[in-house]
This record gives structure tokens, C-alpha cells and sequence, in this order.
């Protein structure tokens, strides 16, 4: 009787299943590529936004005058053929003739030259224009295909710039007679790059169509979904029944466990993204407070155990301790300076030296990865440093931060993905950052030097001195890079890059 | 009846008012909209463009009587994030969350109804402690653990209904009994009390005399009574599921006011906040002049004002 029931129950499931069970299921079916983001997105256009995820959507909406090679870390034509430095504060750009955007028009270089003319303008209130003007008086028009950039500085960045935060659009985008629209592309976007929008549903839902008359190579899968999933569990569950392909940013512990599935990936690659914890060796929150001694910022670095917060807390294989204030890939972050290797008691006598045998109490300031919080918490509880751990949003940590509240904090930098240490130096060690607690004019000044000449030998000299007295001075305590960790279906092949943004460009299905 | 649902409208708008300001002020305190607006790895200057560009710069009572001055006018701003009117954007919403909180109602109706009316006709028996121990169990668990458990029962192991979203009925069936179950246990055990109590009383006896038993006697008799109490607090359930449901919408993902109170209050879009607050602070003391009224309605004993 109960065996029958059993099996009723069992048959009565199944029927359910095939009758409501009609799931729609991502992948080589239906050739398209469905992907998961927790954070909202909400705005289409890159030269509006900053965020991790608008970069990795950009690349498959837009089109740029040159791009990143993240093999060889170089710059690869993109839109432009070429470029030349007609002299130092000059450069011609030479365009391709095939380039389309998403509505059929051809891109010239009368829309290369609004697009920038546009950003420079403060009217634009664009998210990138304060990056541009540091270099661009304005763009002119030379030939249809020919662009001239007349610069207002030399910067070693423009190339990058250019291949990385200028989205270009079509002339005429942001105006309406003598109207200005800056919302143009926030929903309807008119890009030129391999996927065009076919509908956006602002913090639901973005779905991508290959742009067939995309002027480089042709992406393989044909439509690209991105959900916003917020919850971390729910993403797993759309993971594990086919609702989606692709979950980004999965913790540690999610992506082991469900490696273990045959239907499920765990890949894991590296990021440009460090943390670190930033001492007020200046003296701005606490004056004369224990961070303005060197031998309490040594012994700090000291106890920090860095190899096992990689080896166990960030993991993946890809995330290594660091000792410098930039990742060890970017240029200019030399790795011949002062390192603290792991170690308590030493840690505990330079305390003592420092005129602090007992320790003294600390607030540290943490926004992400609680574990690795609590776990540098610990480190520096057991040489006696009475951590009150205030672990807030990142929102919170910036106004505390920005009244001068916060003597010490664990930050994290991604760089944009960009392997320059001028990323990370310039918006740490600046005089007009809030992030920028040494106090030390001279790191100010070479920081800032190495972004005034294109003379990478002069460059690297500047950054070798700047990272060599952070680290000497020990105003930080650096922590760890990370691994950029995904799980994606077992069908699909997603290569990673090593500046750790995801290309969904380059994804295709395996071969059954 | 009128100079009573005058004044509870008054105090409704002095509520709302009140909470909006302590929000208005812990939000501005706690977080620097212009940073969230920005993104993690903005430049300063960036950052210094948006505080002006928003209005941020400013003091902090001024931008309060901006809001309050728009509010009166019918304007309740715009959202930083969305870039649009934070009225359109939550009317584009509120539907669904209507949807899931009348969804949610239903669910608690036909489960708390049914077994408190059980418990109470088989009192001190297992099916009396059984009820309560669903009771007990409901009020324990927390929305979110019962909504990823649905979600690998029911979505995972056997595919019976989509994971999230909510573009189709099936997808408001898991999250409606998830948001239905936190309501479970106070109208069960009401509705258990109220039924003991209306059981004993003379008038049910008068009833069983004339012959009046099992359905007939419940349905004709008892449970208008017994229900008396629970419809009220039915009304106050409605009022929170309006705008409590933030765990559950974020779980199944899906886009309605709970969703997008989490949303703003994570990227300090105030507007949104605001309004989101002040609605739900007078969703919630309309739900409980409801009840008010319908208590009288029901029970001809019962005079408010």
C-alpha cells in the first residue's frame, strides 16, 4: 500500500513538473547566454556610470578607439587604424571606413570628435570627464576618417583612456536642438560594439543581440541575458536548474561546493583588485595617535598573516599575499622594497619599542570580505591591539572617512582593470584625496610626477621611489590581490583574462 | 464615525511626516549619497560634481524643506539612480507588490483559518498541539531560510515553479506562501483563542439544544464570531506584507516596493527612501483604521469615535 503511494506521489510529481516545469532553461539552445549580476544596473551608458559592471556591459555595447590586449597588456586598434604624435601635445588618429552603429549609421570622425568634445565640456557632467580634462583641450575634425586630439598636458594614459573609459557615440547624441539630454543613452543605447540592445528594464533586466554588422570579430553566442539576481542563493538556484549561465563574484565556499556538480564549472582566475589596510601615519584623525610611529605601523604589518588570509579566505588559487601599495602586475609596482613577513613576535617587540607593551585600542574600518576582516582583526588582537571592528557600508566608511574620522580601514582597489600603478597611486596618494592619510608631500609629488610625462623609463623611476617609502614607512599594510572566481554551466567555455574582467564576448559553447 | 477617521487620517500624515524625517536625517547622516551615486572607484572630483549636481552640498534642514516644500506641491522628486520621478518609479511597482501582499493574504487565510478553527474544535488534543507546533515552527523560521528552501525544494529538486522573478502567476506562488507562512501564527492562534471562547458561550449552547452540530453549528454560528478578531488583524497583516516584503522580493528577485526599498536604502538614493517610508508608514496606519472600522462593521458592539 505504501510502496503504491510512494509511487503515485513520485508519478504525480513528475507530471506536475513536465506540466509547470516549463523553466526556461539558458544555453546552446536557444543560443543564449544568460548571466547573473547581483548589483542593479540601471544605466546603459558608460560615460554616466563607474561601476565594475557597467565596465564588463560596455564592452559588449560599445566601441572604442583602441583596446586593451589583456594578454600582452598593450593596445590593440580598435575603432582607430592608427595614431601619431604629431608633437607632444598633438595626436592624429586615423579611423576604419566599416564601422556601423546599432541603427545602421556610419561612424566618422565627426562622431569621434563629439563624443570627445562632449566629455571635455563640463556641461556634460559626464562620470568620465574629469579624467579627460586632465589631458584634452578638444578634438577636430581633420578628414572623414581622420580625427586630430589637441592636448592640454602630456599624460601617459591617454592611449588607455581612450580604450578604455571613451564609449563613442554618434554626433548630436546628447542634443536635441539646443536642448541637452544627458540621459540619451541611459535606456535606448546606440553603440557600435559586438551586441546591440533589444530591450532594458532598468534594475531587472538587459537583453543583447549580436550586432551583426559589428566591424571586428564576431562574438559566438548570438543573444546575451543579464538578470539581477540580488541574492546570492537565489543565483545559485537559477544556476543549478539552467535559469542562468554565468554567476560573477561567487565567494569561496558557494563556488567549491557547488563545483562538486557535474553540470557546474568553478573557474577561477586573477584581478587586479588588492586590499589593504590604510593607516593614519599623518596623524589626521587621532593627532600623535599610535599610527604616526613607525614601529606601530611595522609591527602591524608584521602580524598580519598574509599567506593564509590568500591561501584560505580568498582562495582560488589566483589570490596571493602582496606587499606593495599596487598589484605586483601594474606597471610601475616594483617589488624590491620593504617586506614584513609573518611574524607575532616581532611584531609584539616593536609595539614595546614603540612605547606600547600593552598595546592600545584601534578602530578599523571594513566594508567587504568580513572574514578576511575578522581574520586581520585577530592577527592584530594577538600581538594586543584591542580592535573594535566597524564593519559598516562602503557609503558609511566614505563619510567617516571623508570627515576625517577613520585611523585605520581595510580598502580594496580594482584598478578599472587597468595594470598601470597610476590607478591606484594617484586616487591614494594624492594631496586632494580623503584616501590619502600619510601626510607625505614627497609621495604626493612623484605620484603625481609619474603622470606628467609619457617617458616610461622617468615614469617607473618616480613610481619605484613613491612605492619604495610606502613600503618603507609602512603607512600601509598590504594585504592580499584577489582571484576573480565564477561558476558557470559545465557547457559553456569562458576564457579569463589576467586583468580580471570578464570579456562575455569571448564566451562559447563547448563542443558537445 | 467621521470626526474619528478625520483624526486617525491627521495622526497617519503626522506619522509619516515624523518617520520620513528620522529617516531623511539617519540616511544623510549614516552615508554620502554622492559617493553611492559615484560607484566604489569614482575620482574625488567626480564625486565633488554630483554633490553639487544633486544638491548635496547643501545644509541639511534646507534640503528637508526642499523635499517637504515638493511633497506638498505633489512632487516627491527625483530618484539619484533611476534618473526619474520617484512617484512614476514606485507606481511602476506598486502593482506587483499588491500583488504579492494580496497573494500572501490568501495563503495565511487558508492555512491559519482552517487549522486555528481545527486546533480549537480538538482542544488539548495532538491536533491542537500539532497546529501549534506549525504555529511555533512558522513564526521561528525566518523568510529568507524559507524561501531559499522553497526554492531547492520546489524549483530545484522537483521544477514545479521558476526560481525568480515575476513575470507570470507562477512565479507570485512561492513568494506569497513564504510571505503568507510569517502571518500563519498570530492569525491561527486568534482565530484558535476566538473560537474556544465563542464554543463556550451560551448562545452556542442555545444552538446545540436546537440541534445545531459539527458544520452546520460552526459555519451558521461560531465562526462569524470567531473570525471577528481576525479579520482586524488580517487588516494589519496586509498593512505589512504592503511594505514589509523586502527579504522576500529580494529573494525571488522580484521588482516591487520591498525590492526597491533595499535597493535606496544600499545606494542612498533618498528621494526613494523618502517616499518609500512615508508610504508605508501611511499604509500602515490606514490598515489599522481598517481594522478599526471593520471590527465595528462586524460587531454592532463595537463604537468607535
Amino acid at each position: 500500500m505504501k510502496k503504491h503511494l510512494l509511487r503515485g506521489i513520485g508519478v504525480v510529481a513528475i507530471l506536475a513538473a513536465m506540466t509547470f516545469g516549463s523553466v526556461s532553461l539558458a544555453g546552446p539552445a536557444d543560443d543564449t547566454l544568460n548571466v547573473a549580476m547581483a548589483a542593479e544596473v540601471l544605466d546603459l551608458d558608460y560615460l554616466y556610470t563607474t561601476r565594475r559592471e557597467y565596465i564588463i556591459l560596455a564592452q559588449l555595447t560599445d566601441a572604442t578607439l583602441f583596446t586593451m590586449n589583456p594578454e600582452t597588456r598593450g593596445i590593440d586598434p580598435g575603432v582607430a587604424l592608427s595614431h601619431e604624435f604629431v608633437d607632444d601635445l598633438t595626436i592624429d588618429v586615423t579611423l576604419r571606413d566599416d564601422v556601423l552603429f546599432h541603427d545602421g549609421t556610419p561612424l566618422t570622425a565627426a562622431d569621434v570628435a563629439y563624443t570627445f568634445n562632449w566629455v571635455v565640456d563640463e556641461a556634460s557632467e559626464s562620470h568620465a570627464h574629469g579624467l579627460i580634462s586632465r589631458w584634452l583641450e578638444r578634438a577636430e575634425v581633420l578628414g572623414e576618417h581622420s580625427v586630430r586630439f589637441h592636448l592640454r598636458a602630456v599624460n601617459p594614459l591617454i592611449i588607455r583612456d581612450m580604450a578604455q573609459r571613451i564609449p563613442l557615440r554618434k554626433a548630436d547624441t546628447y542634443h536635441q536642438g539646443t536642448e541637452v539630454d544627458r540621459d540619451a543613452m541611459a535606456i535606448n543605447l546606440i553603440g557600435a560594439g559586438p551586441y546591440r540592445v533589444v530591450r532594458f528594464n532598468p534594475g531587472v533586466e538587459l537583453v543583447l543581440e549580436r550586432f551583426d554588422d559589428y566591424y571586428g570579430e564576431a562574438p559566438a553566442i548570438r543573444n546575451v541575458v543579464v538578470r539581477n539576481l540580488p541574492d546570492m542563493g537565489t543565483q545559485q538556484a537559477e544556476l543549478m536548474t539552467g535559469g542562468i549561465n554565468m554567476m560573477f563574484n561567487v565567494p569561496l565556499d558557494v563556488a567549491r561546493s557547488l563545483d562538486a556538480r557535474p553540470d557546474i564549472d568553478h573557474l577561477s582566475g586573477p584581478d587586479l583588485r588588492v586590499s589593504f589596510i590604510v593607516l593614519d601615519a599623518g596623524g589626521l584623525a587621532v593627532s600623535g595617535g599610535p599610527l604616526t610611529n613607525l614601529k606601530v605601523r611595522q609591527a602591524m604589518n608584521h602580524a598580519v598573516n598574509r599567506p593564509e588570509i590568500a591561501e584560505f579566505l580568498m582562495g582560488g588559487g589566483a589570490a596571493q599575499p602582496i606587499h606593495t601599495a599596487c598589484h605586483p602586475v601594474q606597471f610601475g609596482c616594483v617589488q624590491d622594497v620593504a617586506r614584513y613577513e609573518y611574524d607575532p613576535e616581532k611584531a609584539r617587540a616593536l609595539l614595546a619599542e614603540a612605547g606600547y607593551p600593552n598595546g592600545f585600542d584601534l578602530e578599523l574600518w571594513a566594508y567587504r570580505e568580513r572574514p578576511v576582516a575578522e581574520a586581520v582583526m585577530a592577527d592584530l588582537e594577538a600581538i594586543g591591539i584591542k580592535i573594535n571592528l566597524r564593519y559598516v557600508q562602503l557609503e558609511s566608511l566614505n563619510q567617516a572617512r571623508a570627515n576625517q574620522d577613520i585611523a585605520a580601514y581595510i580598502g580594496t582597489w580594482g584598478s578599472s582593470g587597468v595594470a598601470d600603478t597610476a590607478l591606484i597611486a594617484r586616487v591614494h596618494f594624492s594631496d586632494t584625496s580623503d584616501r590619502h592619510l600619510s601626510g607625505d608631500a614627497e609621495v604626493v609629488a612623484w605620484v603625481l610626477g609619474a603622470e606628467e610625462t609619457a617617458d616610461q623609463a622617468v615614469r617607473e623611476e618616480l613610481y619605484r621611489s613613491a612605492i619604495t617609502r610606502i613600503a618603507e614607512q609602512a603607512y600601509w599594510v598590504p594585504l592580499v590581490s584577489y582571484s576573480a572566481d565564477y561558476l558557470v554551466t559545465s557547457d559553456l567555455d569562458f576564457p579569463l583574462d589576467d586583468d580580471g574582467v570578464p570579456r562575455l564576448q569571448n564566451a562559447r559553447w563547448k563542443q558537445p | 464615525m467621521l470626526k474619528y477617521v478625520l483624526q486617525r487620517g491627521a495622526l497617519a500624515l503626522a506619522v509619516a511626516f515624523t518617520v520620513s524625517l528620522a529617516a531623511f536625517l539617519l540616511l544623510n547622516i549614516a552615508t554620502d549619497a554622492a559617493y553611492a551615486i559615484a560607484g566604489e572607484e569614482a575620482d574625488p572630483d567626480v564625486i565633488e560634481r554630483i554633490r553639487v549636481q544633486y544638491g548635496l552640498d547643501r545644509p541639511l534642514m534646507v534640503r528637508y524643506a526642499d523635499w517637504l516644500g515638493g511633497v506638498v506641491r505633489g512632487d516627491f522628486g527625483d530618484s539619484y539612480y533611476w534618473r526619474k520621478p520617484v512617484a512614476s518609479l514606485v507606481a511602476e511597482r506598486v502593482g506587483t507588490t499588491i500583488k504579492l501582499a494580496l497573494s500572501a493574504l490568501f495563503v495565511t487565510i487558508i492555512i491559519a483559518i482552517p487549522l486555528g478553527a481545527l486546533a480549537a474544535l480538538n482542544r488539548n488534543t495532538w491536533v491542537d498541539r500539532s497546529a501549534l507546533a506549525v504555529a511555533v515552527a512558522a513564526q521561528a523560521v525566518p523568510n529568507f531560510w524559507l524561501g531559499l528552501i522553497m526554492i531547492i525544494l520546489f524549483a530545484v529538486m522537483l521544477p514545479l515553479f521558476p526560481v525568480s522573478g515575476d513575470s507570470t502567476w507562477r512565479h507570485f506562488v512561492m513568494p506569497a506562501f513564504v510571505l503568507g507562512a510569517s502571518s500563519v501564527p498570530a492569525v491561527m492562534r486568534l482565530m484558535r483563542t476566538g473560537l474556544i471562547e465563542v464554543m463556550e458561550s451560551d448562545y452556542i449552547r442555545t444552538a446545540r439544544s436546537k440541534g445545531y452540530r459539527g458544520a452546520s453549528l460552526l459555519m451558521r454560528h461560531a465562526l462569524r464570531n470567531a473570525l471577528l478578531p481576525v479579520v482586524s488583524v488580517l487588516a494589519v497583516q496586509l498593512g505589512q506584507k504592503l511594505g514589509g516584503s523586502v527579504t522576500t522580493e529580494n529573494v525571488f528577485a522580484i521588482s516591487g516596493l520591498g525590492r526597491l526599498a533595499l535597493q535606496s536604502i544600499l545606494g542612498a538614493d533618498i528621494p526613494t527612501v523618502q517616499l518609500l517610508i512615508f508610504l508605508f508608514a501611511l499604509v500602515f496606519v490606514a490598515m489599522n483604521l481598517l481594522a478599526d472600522i471593520l471590527n465595528a462593521a462586524l460587531d454592532p458592539r463595537i463604537r468607535i469615535g
